[in-house]
This record gives structure tokens, sequence and C-alpha cells, in this order.
């Protein structure tokens, strides 16, 4: 009540600056305190929790270091690793294709030259259709040459061996050979 | 350089932080305490808004751009703390997050760090039925000792507006108190 009473007999209380600190000034008009050193353990409390606050970022830093394929190193290394082995397929599948043309063009060389320079003229959706052709036509010729040749050489060895034996063959026999 | 632009350079050094940080937390913790008490009433309350304060204080520090002076940046983080301290308690009164509420009122009545007395009451009580800007105005240049000039830079109001606001509430509490 005393309080109250002083209050009330200072007319221009509120004109008065804050000279004994914030804390008494608003104890003195609005009646609110805080505990006994109450600032000193407040810091003390902060700077522990900050400290606290470091520490758990810092655990958390190096936990994200330990997972090996997070960091951005490897995330780099694992992308051109796969980027070249990607390029390194594409490329052996061209060099494939590539082999493969030349190796019928080599078959078309054996048989003709001319089939070469006809290939070129071909489209290339026909060219498959074009080379199974040019491939039946030239063995179905070659097998007849050869087929030929070998009556040839065999009615040739059989003439001459009729020849040598002149006196044992008749004349009927040549005639069954030929027929 | 002024005594607060050398301390926001140590601030932001790494190695002299910490030691610049307690020489902070000297200088403003008394001063945020109270303009936090203010908003969440209760000693508690203020203290878990103070700590929340500091520690965001301490890891924007290097956030921190200097357009303001650093008391006005303080100020500021804890306005902004306080108020979500009270969203998150869910007291979404918006117009009485400044204006203590009725109900508030008799919190900070029966808080164990409060004593005051009947005139205290009624001050309080006074203060309470000011609009929202006449409030903060008042209480920031009665209580946390602040010029004109810096609750000007705070609230970005002119001077002018705050003094005529400021001296209307104090003619309105004088008149009250003295009755």
């Amino acid at each position: 009540m005393e309080k109250s009473t002083e209050h009330s007999n200072k007319k221009s209380f509120l004109k008065e600056d804050v000279k004994d600190g914030i804390s008494k000034h608003h104890n003195k008009y609005l009646g609110t305190k805080i505990p006994e050193g109450y600032f000193m353990k407040s810091k003390i409390s902060i700077l522990d929790k900050i400290k606290e606050d470091i520490l758990i970022e810092e655990s958390k830093k190096t936990k994200k270091q330990l997972v090996f394929w997070m960091q951005p190193q490897f995330k780099f290394m694992a992308a051109a690793t796969l980027v070249f082995i990607l390029s390194l397929t594409v490329w052996l599948q061209n060099m494939n294709k590539t082999n493969a043309i030349n190796e019928t063009n080599l078959e078309f060389l054996v048989f003709s030259d001319d089939v070469l320079l006809e290939s070129l003229l071909v489209d290339e959706s026909n060219l498959d259709e074009f080379a199974n052709v040019i491939l039946f036509n030239e063995i179905l010729v070659k097998a007849e040459l050869s087929e030929q040749k070998i009556d040839n050489l065999v009615l040739d060895n059989l003439m001459l061996g009729d020849s040598l034996l002149d006196n044992y063959i008749e004349d009927g026999l040549i005639e069954t050979i030929f027929l | 350089m002024s005594k607060d632009a050398e301390l926001v350079k140590k601030l932001k050094d790494s190695k002299l932080k910490d030691s610049a940080f307690s020489e902070l937390l000297d200088i403003y913790q008394e001063r945020l305490y109270w303009h936090i008490r203010k908003i969440v009433v209760t000693h508690e309350n203020a203290d878990d808004v103070l700590q929340n304060t500091f520690i965001r204080i301490y890891k924007s520090i290097q956030n921190f751009q200097e357009k303001s002076s650093l008391h006005t940046w303080m100020y500021r983080i804890a306005y902004n703390e306080s108020i979500r301290f009270l969203d998150k308690n869910k007291k979404k009164d918006y117009d009485n997050i400044d204006a203590i509420s009725e109900s508030n009122l008799e919190v900070l009545f029966e808080d164990e760090y409060f004593d005051g007395d009947e005139i205290q009451k009624k001050l309080t009580k006074i203060i309470n039925k000011f609009s929202v800007k006449q409030k903060r105005v008042f209480q920031m240049k009665y209580f946390d000792d602040l010029s004109f000039r810096k609750i000007s830079e705070i609230l970005e109001v002119s001077e002018s507006t705050l003094k005529s606001t400021y001296y209307a509430a104090v003619k309105i509490i004088e008149e009250k108190i003295l009755l």
C-alpha cells in the first residue's frame, strides 16, 4: 500500500527516466519481477543450448559424410562411369554392324565385281533381299557349273579308259554310258 | 565504427564469434527479455522465447545485412519469436497479441513472478485497453527505454507520429491513475 500511495502522490511519475535498470523499472511500475540471478543463469543456458545445437548439426554432417555414395564427388564419378559404359556399348554395336557389312561386301566381291557396284544403287531397305537373290543366283550358277565340270571329267576319264580297253569294250557299251 | 558495428564484425568472424556473442548477451539480454515478457505475459514463457530468440540471432547473424541497427534487427527477431510462440500455443487472437486479453491479465496477476499492488494492476489494465499501436509505442518508450528515433526505426513510423501517440497515452494514464 505504501507503494501505491507513493505512486499516486507522484504526479509526474511517468516522466521519470529508467535510472535503476529496466528490470527494477518494470517491477516498480508493473509489478513484474524475475528470479534472482536469472540473467546469469539464462546466459549460461543459452550458450549451452547453442553448443548443443552446433554438436547436433556437426554429427548430422558427419553422418552424411559416412554415407559415401551420397557424396557429390561419388555422384559425379558414378554418372561419368555410366555415360562411359553407355558410349562404349553404342560404339561396340556400331563396330559389329560395320564388320557385318564388310563381310557381305567381301562375299559379293568373291562372286562378282558387278554385284558390288549394283549394291550401291540398291535402296537400304531392299538390301537384304538383294543380297539373298544375288547369293542364291551365284550359288546356283556355280553349283551348276561345277556339276557340269564334274560330269565332263567323268566322261573324259571314261572315254580315255575306254580307248585303252578298245579290245574289251563293245560299241554298245559306250552308247549305254552316254544314255 | 560504432560499438554495435564492431560487435557485428566480431560476430561474423568465426574465430571471434563465441566471445562476441557472450558480449552481445551481456548487453541485450535484459532488454530483449522485457520486450518479450510484455508480449508473452509470464516469466516461464518469456524464458523460452528469449532462448529461441538468441539461438536464432546466433544462427542468422551471417545474414544480417546491417541495413538497420543491430538493436532494431534483434528487436524484430524477438517480436517475431514471441508471435510464433503465441501462435504455437494456439493463442491466435491476433487483435489481442499485443493487447493482453482479460484472461491473460488474470494469468499475469497470478504469475509467480508478479507482485504488483493495486496501482500497478490498475496501470497494467489501463495499458491493456490501449490500441495495439499505442500500447507498443508506450511500452517501448517508457518501459524499454528506447529513443523515439529507435522506435521509429523498429515500427517504421515517423517520429512525430510516435511522439503524439506516446504523449496521448501518458495523458490518459496520468488522468486515470491520479483520479
